[in-house]
C-alpha cells in the first residue's frame, strides 16, 4: 500500500518546517535510513520550504507500522527527542488517497501558491535521488512517474500556471512585455530597504546592471555589496533616470521623489527610449502624471496587487479542470495497480496448471514410448489447453480488479485456497511483495 | 503549363493563407471551442500559424510564375498581379524577420493581407496599355513592390505596437496583451522595415517620375496617384528623420508609419480603380 507521511504549510508553522528542511547531504542520509527500514519496500523523500513528505510503499497491510517508522525517522532527521513532538503537525494519507495526494502535489494543486512551477522540479529531484539510491524500483516508481505525467498534462491543458501571482513577478512580467530580454537593461532602485532588496532579487537577476540610489549612501553601498550592484549618490538621481530602463521606487519619502518635469527632461536625453517605473512605496514616490508621458509607464502598488488578484483568480478558475485531469490520471494508475495486485495469483495459477499438465504428459510419454517423436506437438497442445482453460478466470479476475470491485481480492484469495497456490505464500513470508512487473503482459503496462 | 494547375496552386495557396489567418485570430482572440483543452489551443494555433505562412510563400510565388506564363502577362505590369507579388514579398519578409524580431503576431496582419491580394490577382488585367509601356516601368514597379512589402510589415508592427502600448497605459494586462511580443521588439521591427523600405520607395518615386515624364502621363488620375506616392514618401521619411534627429519612437512613429502606409494603400486602390474602369470601358466597347 502506498503511504504518504509528512507535514506542510497547511499543518505546520515555519519553525517546524525549517527544522525538517534538508540540504543535499541530510537528504541523502534520510533517504538511506528510510530505505533501510523493513517497514517500507520503496521510499521517496520530498523536502521543500513548504513541505516535508515521505512517500513509501508499506510492507504491512494497514500501513501503521510503516507510518510509525517514518514518523520516527522524521523526528530523528529534525533532531527531536521523540516522534510524538511531531504528531500534532504530521498527516498521513494511504492507498488511493495517497496516490491522489501525490498527483495533486506534483501538479501544484496543493501548493501555497497555486500552480507554482517549482514543486514539480523539486519532486523530480526527490525521485531522481531515490532512484539513484535504489529506493524506488517498482510500483511506487511507476506511481511517481505517472504523477509527473499528470502534472505535465495539467500545465499544458490548463492555465493553472498562467498569470503572475506575486508583486515582484508582476513587475518582471511587465518589464518583459516592455523590453523582452532584460539582459541588456539597467535596473535602478530608489531606496535601500527590504522591499527594494526583494525587487532587486527578482528584477535584477537577469538585468545587465543594478544601481542603487538612496538618501543614505552608506546604506545603498551596503546593499550594493550584498547584491553585486553599484551604489550611486542621491544627487545623481536625474542623471540615473537617463540611464535606467526599470526604476523600482520604495523610499519612505512623504512626497514624490520623481516628478513629471524631472522625467520629461530625462526622456529628452533618453531620446524616447521606454522607461518603466515600479512604484511599490506608500505614499507613492513617483508623481502619477509621469504615466502620461510618452513611452513612460508607471505601475504603483495598487496596480500590481490588482494584477496579483487577477492572476490568482484566473488560476483558481482552472482548478476544476486540473482536478479532473488528476482524477483521470489517478483512475488510470489505480486500474493498473489493482490489476497488478491479482497478478501474482494469476501467475501462480498458470504456473501450477502448466506444471501439472506437463508432468502428466511426461508420465504418459514414459508409458507410451511411441509418442516420443510427437513430444513437441504434445507440449504445444498442453500449452494451448492451459491458455484456453485459464483465459476466462484470468480475464474476469483482472476485470474485477481493474474496475476497483471490492470482491477482487476475495476472489484471488479463493483462487489461492482452492488451487493451493503456495507461491503467493512464499512472497508474503519474505515480507516483500513480488516484482510488480513480473508476469504482467506487455499490453497491460502503463507507458512511462 | 495548364490552367488547371494554376487554379490548383491558387486554391491551395489561398487555403493555406486562410488557415494561417484563422489560426492567428484564434491565437489572439481565443479559441471557439468548449472542449477541455481549450486553454492549450491558442498556444498551438500561435505555433502553427507562422509555419503555414512559411508554407504559403513558395506556393504563392509558384502561382505567380505559373499564372503569368499561362496568361502571358508580365506580372509587374498589371496592378492586381503586382499587389499579389507585394503581399507575397511581405509574407516572405515576415517569415525571414520573425525569428530575429519575435514578431509572430504581425502575421495576423500579413496572412489576411496576402490572402486578399492573392484573391485580387484573380481579376488580373492585361498589363499596362501600350502607350504607358517603357523600359523604366519594370524597375519602378519592382522597387515599389519591395517597398510595399517592407511597409506592410512596418505598419503591421505599428498597429500591434499601438494596441499593446494602449493596454500598458490603461494597465490592462489581460487578454490579447499576453499574446503580443515585447513593445520594444515591435518598435525595432517597425524601424528596421522602414529603413529597408524607404530606399526602395525612393527609387520607386524617382523611376515613377521619370516614367511619367517619358510617357507624358499627366492626367488627373496620374497626378493624384503621384501626390499620394509623394505623401507616403514624406511620412516614411519624416518618421525616420524625426527618430534620428528628435528621438521619435513608439506611438508617434507608429502613427506616422500607419499614415504613410495608408497613402500607399490609396495609391494601390487608385490603380485598381483605373484598371477596373479600363476593363469596363473595353467590355462596353469603349476605348
Amino acid at each position: 500500500m502506498i503511504l504518504v507521511v509528512g507535514l506542510s504549510h497547511r499543518t505546520a508553522p515555519v519553525e517546524v518546517r525549517e527544522r525538517l528542511a534538508a540540504g543535499p547531504e541530510a537528504h541523502a542520509a534520510m533517504l538511506g535510513r528510510l530505505s533501510a527500514r523493513d517497514e517500507v519496500t520503496e521510499v521517496m523523500f520530498v523536502s521543500t520550504c513548504n513541505r516535508v513528505e515521505v512517500v513509501a510503499l508499506a510492507s504491512d497491510h494497514g500501513g501503521d507500522s510503516a507510518k510509525q517508522a517514518i514518523a520516527e525517522e522524521l523526528a530523528r532527521h529534525g533532531g527531536l527527542a521523540h516522534h510524538a513532538e511531531l504528531t500534532p503537525y504530521l498527516y498521513d494519507v494511504r492507498a488511493d488517497d495517497a496516490v491522489r495526494h501525490l498527483f495533486r502535489v506534483a501538479a501544484s494543486l496543493d501548493s501555497m501558491v497555486l500552480g507554482e512551477p517549482q514543486i514539480l522540479g523539486q519532486v523530480k529531484d526527490a525521485y531522481d535521488a531515490a532512484l539513484a539510491a535504489g529506493a524506488l524500483k517498482g510500483k511506487l516508481a511507476r506511481c511517481v512517474s505517472r504523477a509527473f505525467a499528470a502534472a505535465k498534462r495539467v500545465r499544458t491543458e490548463t492555465s493553472i500556471g498562467a498569470g503572475s501571482v506575486s508583486i515582484s513577478s508582476v513587475a518582471v512580467d511587465i518589464a518583459r512585455h516592455l523590453f523582452g530580454d532584460l539582459a541588456d537593461r539597467v535596473v535602478l532602485l530608489l531606496g535601500a530597504g527590504e522591499m527594494a532588496e526583494a525587487a532587486a532579487r527578482s528584477l535584477g537577476r537577469n538585468a545587465r546592471a543594478v544601481r542603487i540610489c538612496n538618501r543614505s549612501f552608506d546604506r545603498a553601498a551596503a546593499l550594493a555589496r550584498e547584491l553585486h550592484a553599484a551604489a550611486v549618490p542621491w544627487d545623481d538621481l536625474e542623471g540615473e533616470l537617463q540611464q535606467a530602463d526599470v526604476v523600482v521606487a520604495s523610499t519612505s519619502a512623504r512626497e514624490p521623489v520623481v516628478t513629471r518635469d524631472m522625467v520629461k527632461r530625462a526622456m529628452k536625453a533618453r531620446r524616447g527610449r521606454s522607461l518603466l517605473f515600479v512604484d511599490i512605496a506608500v505614499p507613492r514616490n513617483v508623481e502619477p502624471a509621469v504615466h502620461g508621458i510618452d513611452n513612460v509607464y508607471v505601475y504603483n502598488v495598487d496596480d500590481l496587487e490588482q494584477e496579483v488578484a487577477l492572476g490568482m483568480k484566473g488560476r483558481r478558475q482552472e482548478v476544476d479542470l486540473a482536478e479532473k485531469i488528476v482524477s483521470d490520471e489517478v483512475a488510470q494508475f489505480l486500474s493498473w495497480s489493482r490489476g497488478l495486485e491479482v497478478q501474482p495469483t494469476l501467475v501462480a495459477l498458470r504456473a501450477k496448471t502448466r506444471a501439472v499438465f506437463l508432468a502428466e504428459l511426461e508420465r504418459s510419454i514414459g508409458r507410451l514410448t511411441h509418442l516420443e517423436g510427437d513430444r513437441a506437438a504434445l507440449t504445444q497442445m498442453v500449452e494451448s489447453a492451459v491458455s484456453k482453460l485459464l483465459h476466462a478466470p484470468t480475464s474476469r479476475l483482472k476485470a474485477r480488479a481493474s474496475g476497483g470491485e471490492d470482491d477482487a481480492s476475495e476472489l484471488a484469495s479463493a483462487m489461492r485456497f482452492l488451487f493451493d497456490l503456495q507461491e503467493i505464500g512464499a512472497h508474503k513470508a519474505s515480507g516483500r511483495p513480488p516484482d510488480p512487473s513480473a508476469g504482467v503482459e506487455e499490453d497491460e503496462r502503463l507507458p512511462h | 503549363m495548364k490552367l488547371e494547375l494554376v487554379d490548383l496552386l491558387f486554391g491551395v495557396t489561398a487555403s493555406v493563407y486562410l488557415a494561417a489567418s484563422a489560426l492567428f485570430f484564434a491565437s489572439l482572440f481565443g479559441w471557439p471551442s468548449s472542449s477541455d483543452d481549450a486553454s492549450a489551443a491558442p498556444a498551438r494555433a500561435a505555433r502553427w500559424a507562422p509555419r503555414l505562412v512559411a508554407i504559403g510563400v513558395p506556393l504563392h510565388a509558384t502561382h505567380i510564375v505559373a499564372a503569368s506564363l499561362v496568361l502571358h502577362v508580365c506580372p509587374v505590369e498589371g496592378i492586381h498581379f503586382a499587389m499579389s507579388i507585394a503581399s507575397m514579398l511581405a509574407a516572405l519578409v515576415y517569415v525571414l524577420a520573425r525569428p530575429r524580431f519575435h514578431i509572430d503576431v504581425v502575421g495576423a496582419f500579413v496572412a489576411p493581407l496576402a490572402l486578399c491580394f492573392l484573391l485580387a490577382s484573380r481579376f488580373v488585367g492585361g498589363g499596362a496599355a501600350p502607350k504607358f509601356r517603357s523600359a523604366i516601368l519594370p524597375f519602378h514597379v519592382a522597387a515599389n513592390l519591395l517597398g510595399v512589402a517592407a511597409f506592410t510589415l512596418a505598419s503591421a508592427a505599428a498597429i500591434a505596437y499601438l494596441v499593446e502600448e494602449r493596454q500598458l497605459k490603461q494597465k490592462n494586462l489581460r487578454g490579447i496583451f499576453q499574446r503580443l511580443p515585447p513593445l520594444d521588439s515591435l518598435d525595432r521591427a517597425e524601424h528596421r522595415c522602414l529603413v529597408a523600405g524607404f530606399p526602395l520607395l525612393t527609387i520607386g518615386i524617382l523611376t515613377g517620375t521619370l516614367w511619367a515624364h517619358e510617357v507624358e502621363a499627366g492626367g488627373a488620375a496620374e497626378i493624384i496617384r503621384a501626390a499620394f506616392g509623394y505623401a507616403s514618401w514624406t511620412f516614411f521619411g519624416g518618421v525616420l528623420l524625426l527618430r534620428a534627429a528628435a528621438g521619435w519612437r513608439g506611438r508617434r512613429a507608429a502613427y506616422g508609419t500607419i499614415a504613410g502606409f495608408g497613402c500607399t494603400v490609396l495609391v494601390l486602390l487608385l490603380y485598381l480603380v483605373r484598371d477596373a474602369g479600363a476593363a469596363a470601358a473595353v467590355a462596353v466597347g469603349g476605348p
